[in-house]
């Protein structure tokens, strides 16, 4: 078993490793920053190390600073968190190298599902559903719409060297084809000087739907059902709930089933999310696999009765998992929005600063993961998140009342917040009947606020 | 809040503290402290980096060997003088002795290994020194190696290529060492007469004798970034002058500001920069035009009348493209290159080498800038004696390698100022006019925005002058013609009429050959259609131009002047 962790990250994250580790009895070994010389994460550690300035580069991502703190320290195992070095292949082939036990999957695994065509390959052959799309260059239109037809309306047809934006059409029908693809070619031409293009089949309107899986070192996998995560903001997750409206039994099975084979097929070992796109038509397509413990991660807690992060502490340890597919059980309705300092009345513009007064809110079914406290000053180089309220109750209508309820009763003051602007979505009509799509903040006012495309 | 109160020590499992068998650490050889910044780094990642540290940016030393893997075609190094004898020519006590010490540790025999590689597939002559042999101090060897490699070059019209990195002169050789600067500079002085290019690559350090020699004499100096260049070493000259030194006195950003440099490239991209500067001065460069070369057509295309105060209009407005929009248009690989070897670098003047229809040219262009940012750092294209020098200086090596010129006229005037007067600027202009004349190659200028005066002429004395249709040329700005004729500023439109400065009184003067038309005033954003006409016509010219004999080519030339 793991002796002494480092955990390599900050806020509310560490903070939350640091609480598993206490009750299992490992030792904590906290990393810091100078700018994080008072945040919570520092002080509740058994030990902490800092690791250079304020900037993420110079500290939080700085390896030879990580690795020499965790020589120093005596400990036997890293956890990189989320964000940071945590889906960084070379970090973990680093920690392999040094004789650490890294907090995830083996470094090639990373690698080799942060190579988006490697993992595409992975996933087809395994037979997980991806997008479909052409394999080769397209150059002239004939082809193009061939290949549409066979990939299935609508389709989007995108520059090979595209980006921002240029050089992508969507064609909803066979009639639309030619024009849209002309189109896209000659932006293409002219942006990027090339006229090569891809085409891919056009997911309309989907939700972000991903299933948490967890892997021992055996080979067991077992899938912990899905987080709905379709409230984003510029691909940014807000809200998160599970279990997803738009998941029956059947799909469940179904998407959990495939899910369970992509982390098979990735030779995956430790917690790992596989991201889908679920389409109206209740078709999915793989989208990608996240290597790492979640932010949302606390919503399948509560559904599972889990502990994740003491899950993949045992994993690390090279202990099998204790229970199997058949034991998990999906109960009640959990959802998590996530507090963050900025406005939204000021098109989200960040607010850091110092929080004068904190009062934060607590009862039956009801958690805060954070990492901030009164007095705290919120440092200008990391994230804008200050915490995650996660509720759980029977059923979603209830979880919906209970977070309303507890949103009204967070104080944060001295800097800007979201809470108001959460409290607005649960009000929302639609997100109560749990229609909405990744698109919602763009197609619906919250609070007079209406998220500008991106 | 006082943090301090928490809860806070861990109860640790007895059963969880039996320690693992294998103790985590880090492997030898896995981390080194870089130089500069101090901190810890991981030598695989600063080898995969070019032996650039990922944190710092800090450019390590290279040794010479890796040096020529980094920058010759695979396998295709063949080195030449791997074995001299041991040169002691003071009897200095000691030294053979260190050399031999040396030689071994670094299974070279001096401090400078030279042969001949392919580049890009361009076949040079390499030399690169290694800094591990007495700091690479330039003795009778190195100097040796050099000139035979030189030599050599020179008889087989190769290029050359050389790595510097010293610190100068070796003591231990005394004025022998001295001469080495001579030597090497006169090899190079041969090696340049016979037409034949040499690009001197100055990295971190360049010192002393190697500076005042072999490294300072490229027709196109390199550096790579941040390195030390001096001829003094910045610790003497502390010491003489008993003052500090500014913040990066001495590297090769300060060189190139005071026009000593051709360009700072970064490691990644020197063997793509050097590889294309020897195919643009190859002998027999790949002629990869395309088959568009249709005879420039005579579109029938007549001009809506404008009044000429409306032509100075479109010619200052902001829409309209200046000389570096051009360049993608018109050029394929510009390289820009630097500096007037004298004082400074002037940014209103903007020079470099570029690809016609798969032909070298030397590309000059007079540079406003977009929007006030840029004007500001591009002074507004008004261009000071170091930019006419460092154009006149470009011109002269397009006359070195048979290129011929193009210059892209635009600016209200030369520069005006205390500065500027100081360091001459009418004898840089009239330099430039007395120079160009004479100048062997084809000179084509097109003014594109505003030709103000005796700044612009000094680009235009051209075998053909043409203008886009919505340009001007003239004598002096209407503001300044107004105020002079008639002491009266604000009349400056009624000056524009009687100054005969649009592109159609030009030509019906004779002072001009062709009117670019504009089918409707140009701007960034419709420059396309103008553009494929202008093109046509530039190659029409170079390939009329280009079949002239000398003879010719400056008898018109002359003439065209002549009789103006």
């Amino acid at each position: 078993m793991i002796r002494k962790l480092l955990i390599a990250n900050r806020g509310e994250i560490a903070v939350r490793i640091i609480r598993a580790c206490r009750e299992m009895g490992i030792e904590a070994v906290a990393v810091y920053s100078e700018a994080d010389k008072d945040s919570l994460h520092t002080q509740l550690a058994d030990e902490a190390v800092c690791i250079g300035p304020g900037a993420s580069a110079k500290s939080y991502l700085n390896m030879e600073s990580i690795i020499s703190a965790a020589i120093i320290s005596g400990a036997d195992a890293i956890h990189p968190g989320f964000g940071f070095l945590s889906e960084n292949a070379r970090f973990a082939q680093i920690c392999e190298q040094c004789n650490l036990i890294f907090v995830g999957p083996p470094s090639q695994v990373i690698q080799n599902l942060g190579n988006k065509q490697i993992a595409r390959n992975t996933m087809e052959a395994a037979g997980v559903p991806v997008i479909p799309g052409t394999t080769e260059a397209i150059l002239d239109v004939q082809t193009g719409a061939r290949e549409a037809d066979r990939i299935g309306y609508p389709v989007i047809i995108k520059a090979a060297l595209g980006g921002g934006g240029k050089g992508m059409r969507t064609a909803f029908s066979p009639e639309e084809f030619e024009l849209a693809f002309l189109t896209a070619q000659k932006e293409s031409q002219i942006a990027f000087g090339d006229g090569t293009m891809y085409i891919e089949h056009f997911v309309e309107h989907p939700r972000h739907i991903e299933f948490q899986i967890l892997a021992d070192s055996q080979g067991n996998v077992v899938h912990l059902g899905e987080r709905d995560c379709s409230i984003q903001r510029n691909h940014q997750k807000m809200i998160e709930e599970s279990p997803s409206m738009a998941v029956s039994e059947e799909l469940r099975n179904q998407m959990g089933m495939a899910a369970v084979k992509a982390a098979k097929a990735a030779h995956y070992v430790n917690a790992g999310t596989i991201e889908f796109l679920l389409e109206k038509t209740g078709k999915f397509y793989f989208m990608e696999m996240n290597t790492r413990i979640q932010v949302e991660h606390p919503v399948t807690e509560w559904v599972t009765g889990l502990d994740l992060v003491k899950e993949q502490l045992k994993i690390a340890s090279g202990q099998p998992l204790s229970f199997s597919q058949k034991d998990i059980q999906i109960q009640g309705h959990a959802i998590e929005c996530r507090i963050n300092a900025e406005n939204p009345w000021k098109n989200f513009r960040p607010s850091p600063g110092t929080i004068t007064d904190l009062h934060l809110p607590g009862g039956q079914g009801i958690r805060v993961d954070t990492g901030i406290y009164s007095g705290y000053q919120i440092p200008p180089y990391y994230d804008s998140m200050l915490a995650k309220l996660i509720v759980h109750g029977n059923n979603r209508e209830e979880a919906i009342a209970k977070m309303k309820s507890a949103l009204g009763e967070v104080i944060i003051q001295g800097v800007d917040t979201n809470v108001d602007y959460q409290f607005e979505i649960m009000n929302d009509p639609d997100y109560q009947k749990g229609i909405f799509d990744i698109g919602f903040l763009e197609s619906h006012q919250i609070g007079g606020v209406k998220v500008n495309e991106a | 809040m006082k943090l301090k109160y928490a809860f806070k020590r861990t109860i640790t499992n007895s059963s969880a503290s039996a320690r693992q068998e294998t103790k985590p650490e880090v492997p030898d050889g896995m981390l080194k402290k870089c130089n500069a910044c101090k901190g810890a780094v991981f030598v695989d990642e600063v080898k995969k980096n070019n032996y650039i540290c990922p944190h710092c940016g800090n450019y390590f030393r290279i040794h010479a060997r890796r040096r020529i893997e980094m920058i010759a075609d695979e396998g295709t190094f063949e080195e030449w003088d791997s074995v001299m004898p041991i040169s002691n020519p003071l009897s200095y006590k000691g030294y053979p002795d260190k050399v031999k010490k040396l030689q071994e540790k670094t299974g070279l025999d001096e401090a400078i290994v030279t042969g001949r590689a392919k580049i890009g597939g361009v076949s040079a002559v390499l030399g690169v020194c290694d800094s591990r042999f007495l700091m690479a101090s330039m003795g009778e060897n190195v100097g040796e190696k050099i000139v035979r490699a030189v030599e050599k070059a020179t008889e087989e019209r190769l290029p050359v290529v050389l790595f510097a990195c010293s610190g100068g002169a070796r003591m231990q050789e005394g004025i022998v060492s001295l001469m080495q600067m001579a030597k090497t500079s006169a090899a190079l002085k041969r090696h340049s007469d016979a037409g034949l290019l040499y690009i001197s690559v100055l990295t971190n350090p360049t010192t002393g004798g190697v500076t005042a020699s072999f490294a300072m004499l490229g027709d196109i100096i390199l550096a790579e970034p941040g390195a030390l260049i001096g001829f003094a070493g910045p610790r003497v000259i502390e010491q003489t002058i008993r003052q500090k030194l500014p913040k990066g006195f001495q590297k090769s950003e300060f060189l190139l500001e005071h026009g000593f440099i051709d360009q700072i490239v970064e490691r990644k991209d020197m063997k793509e920069t050097l590889a294309q500067l020897l195919k643009m001065h190859c002998e027999n460069a790949a002629d990869n035009r395309d088959e568009k070369a249709e005879q420039a057509n005579k579109e029938s295309y007549s001009p809506a009348k404008k009044s000429a105060w409306e032509h100075v209009l479109l010619a200052r407005s902001k829409e309209r493209p200046t000389g570096k929009d051009y360049i993608p248009w018109l050029f394929d690989h510009f390289l820009e290159l630097h500096g007037d070897r004298l004082f400074g670098d002037d940014s209103a003047l903007i020079g470099g080498i570029a690809y016609f229809d798969g032909k070298p040219v030397t590309v000059i262009i007079q540079e406003k800038g977009n929007g006030t940012k840029e004007n500001i750092a591009y002074n507004f294209g008004m261009v000071s004696p170091e930019g006419y020098r460092k154009s006149l200086r470009l011109m002269k090596q397009a006359e070195k390698f048979g290129r011929p010129v193009i210059c892209l006229v635009d600016t209200p005037g030369a520069f005006c100022g205390l500065e500027a007067e100081e360091r001459g600027q009418g004898e840089a202009i009239a330099r430039n006019l007395f120079e160009l004349s004479g100048l062997k190659v084809p000179i084509l200028s097109i003014v594109i925005g505003e030709g103000g005066s005796g700044g612009a002429l000094a680009l235009a004395v051209g075998d053909e002058v043409w203008m886009m249709e919505n340009s001007i040329y003239s004598i002096l700005s209407p503001e300044g013609f107004a105020t002079i004729l008639w002491k009266d500023s604000t009349k400056a439109k009624e000056a524009a009429e009687v100054m005969k400065l649009t592109a159609s009184d030009l030509k019906d003067l004779g002072m001009i050959e062709q009117i670019i038309p504009e089918k409707e005033p140009l701007t960034r954003e419709n420059m396309m259609e103008t553009m494929e006409v202008l093109e046509k016509r530039v190659r029409g010219f170079l390939d009329t131009y280009c079949a002239y004999d000398l003879e010719k080519l400056l008898n018109k030339r002359y003439n065209r002047f002549r009789n103006l």
